[in-house]
């Protein structure tokens, strides 16, 4: 199979604190360093509106928009096999995105196969490893798109039977229409549910031998585990057919779907206790990083190494341990790592670049 | 912004779907340019077919007079029923001239959310064709959605209920044929796959 699409070189236009900028990357492992403030996270936070269309920081777009520009704009020149390509995209405020892949306007770039997946380490995610659990089912169906890309209409298709099913609790209850007509979209619900579960079943199958061992490597000794927790037993559609039913008074009574896929959760635990609740902040940050590490060595296997966004990633490791992850990170696929000192990213200075800012 | 009647024009083609107020606005314009004898056609034309074509009494078709055409051939089978979602359903497979059967429309497909219930959809009348008449098999031929695929369900319990002698298949869903593999998308692929058969 192919090698993974690599990003070659960032141009941005009035982005954050840049007027305008242009960064080239390692084909491994690139290392920005600069003081507070001098805008080494709005490179990364560029590279993945480059990729995605998207901000990885903030829902409100107008932030990325530099203070007395109109227009932000961010072009990669991404290479693989069978050669270079430009991804551009293009934010004004007020105004449809212009997103274009070597030229031609494109709706969205998530499709695009001339841009690497990515992956993204920020402080602002930890809320994946403390915040609620839709965020964590969420990302498990993003690794489980990435990993069978085929897979990525499963979870649209149960959501819309699970709003079609809510609608007819709710005119059930009111006494428009009978309780039997629930039957189809049990058996439709169900169907859905049945393989959404099994995908995600599968997907924590392929992180959860490496994010127990990524874990301990960087600092998580007693046994750390990443489970899938879901609320049905059942195995196929029938199964969960048959929950439903029996489940139907009770959604009746409360108006809406209290069980299925839709009530699980990606559980990260270390020594036996949820990390989420009992977590210290260094230990949720180790989690994190952990699991983006394990879901690298997941894609890897099917030539689909994730470029890794990591903001600040040493900081709050000891020294061993930043050697740990250096070595890591020097293993394999492309990475863009920020810090405030370069001479604490420990990486082999083959294939390696830094970019010093000044602030 | 312009004379009332272009507003109400203007209005009226932006209801068409997937016309947009820019277009709506181009096609008003157009229209005013047009002469009378090249403009009125079209208001000619729509008036007719909304006082000439119905609905087929049998299978709710589009029909001029009160059957439609199909209903209408002794020649198709009358034992088996291709059952779709609108009229526009049938055109596709009535260009396969595979199916010499006839047809029952449903005007829809189940959908809680816009609150389309069984009575929204011509089940009831399925449900009597099929009970009364010397129906063999019932070809479920509803979308490949959502919606599409609980109604084909419900359908199954209906028929299974009122009329049991009555045989209901769904039409397989994989790869169109004649095209090549690489343009296939994921899903159509993934639902081949589940579906292969032995050869």
């Amino acid at each position: 199979m192919a090698r993974p699409v690599t990003v070659r070189r960032v141009q941005l236009r009035d982005f954050r604190n840049y007027e305008r900028a242009r960064l080239d990357l390692a084909a491994g492992v690139t290392v920005i360093s600069g003081p507070n403030g001098a805008g080494k996270t709005n490179l990364l936070e560029a590279i993945y509106f480059g990729l995605t269309g998207r901000s990885c920081r903030t829902s409100n777009e107008r932030e990325m928009v530099r203070h007395g520009g109109s227009v932000t704009r961010v072009a990669l020149e991404t290479e693989d096999e069978a050669g270079a390509h430009l991804l551009e995209a293009g934010f004004e405020p007020g105004e449809t995105k212009r997103l274009r892949v070597d030229g031609a306007l494109v709706e969205g770039l998530a499709n695009s196969t001339a841009r690497p997946l990515v992956s993204v380490f920020m402080p602002e995610r930890l809320e994946l490893v403390r915040g609620a659990p839709s965020a964590r089912r969420a990302h498990l169906d993003q690794l489980v798109t990435a990993l069978w890309p085929g897979r990525a209409p499963t979870r649209a298709s149960y959501a819309r039977a699970l709003a079609q099913r809510n609608a007819l609790l709710a005119r059930v209850r009111a006494g428009i229409v009978a309780a039997e007509l629930l039957d189809p979209w049990d058996a439709e619900l169900a169907r859905h549910g049945a393989q959404l579960m099994s995908d995600r079943e599968q997907a924590v199958a392929a992180i959860a031998e490496s994010f127990a061992a990524r874990a301990r490597e960087l600092g998580l000794p007693q046994s750390a585990e990443v489970t899938y927790r879901r609320r049905s037993r059942a195995t196929d559609g029938e199964g969960l057919r048959a929950e439903l039913e029996a489940r139907r008074a009770t959604d009746l009574a409360r108006g809406f779907s209290g069980h299925g896929p839709h009530r699980d959760d990606l559980a990260l635990s270390h020594d036996g206790r949820p990390l989420r609740a009992f977590g210290s902040q260094g230990q949720q940050r180790v989690a994190l990083l952990a699991l983006l590490l394990a879901e690298r060595d997941a894609l890897a296997e099917i030539d689909r190494s994730p470029l890794m966004l990591l903001d600040d990633v040493m900081s709050e490791l000891d020294s061993e341990r930043r050697e740990r992850l250096g070595a890591l990170l020097g293993e394999g696929g492309q990475v863009v790592v920020t810090a405030t000192d370069a001479e604490r990213v420990p990486v082999s200075s083959l294939g390696a670049l830094a970019t010093e800012l000044l602030a | 912004m312009f004379a009332p009647p272009i507003d109400r024009l203007i209005t009226e083609f932006a209801r068409l779907p997937g016309i947009g107020q820019r277009t709506a606005q181009r096609l008003a314009f157009y229209v005013l340019r047009l002469s009378p004898e090249q403009a009125l056609p079209l208001a000619e034309a729509i008036r007719e077919v909304k006082e000439s074509v119905g609905l087929c009494e049998i299978c709710f078709n589009l029909a001029v007079g009160p059957r439609c055409r199909i209903c209408e051939d002794e020649r198709r089978d009358a034992d088996v029923i291709c059952v779709v979602e609108e009229p526009s359903d049938v055109i596709p497979i009535e260009r396969t001239h595979e199916w010499r059967g006839r047809y029952h429309v449903l005007g829809g497909a189940l959908s809680p959310i816009d609150g389309i219930d069984p009575e929204d959809l011509h089940l009831e009348e399925l449900a009597r064709r099929v009970e009364s008449g010397a129906v063999r098999e019932v070809v479920v031929a509803t979308n490949s959605t959502t919606t599409g695929e609980a109604t084909a369900l419900h359908i199954a319990d209906l028929l299974r209920e009122r009329a049991p002698q009555a045989a209901v298949t769904r039409l397989a869903s994989g790869l169109p044929v004649g095209a090549d593999l690489e343009y296939a998308d994921e899903i159509t692929l993934g639902k081949a796959f589940q579906g292969r058969r032995a050869l």
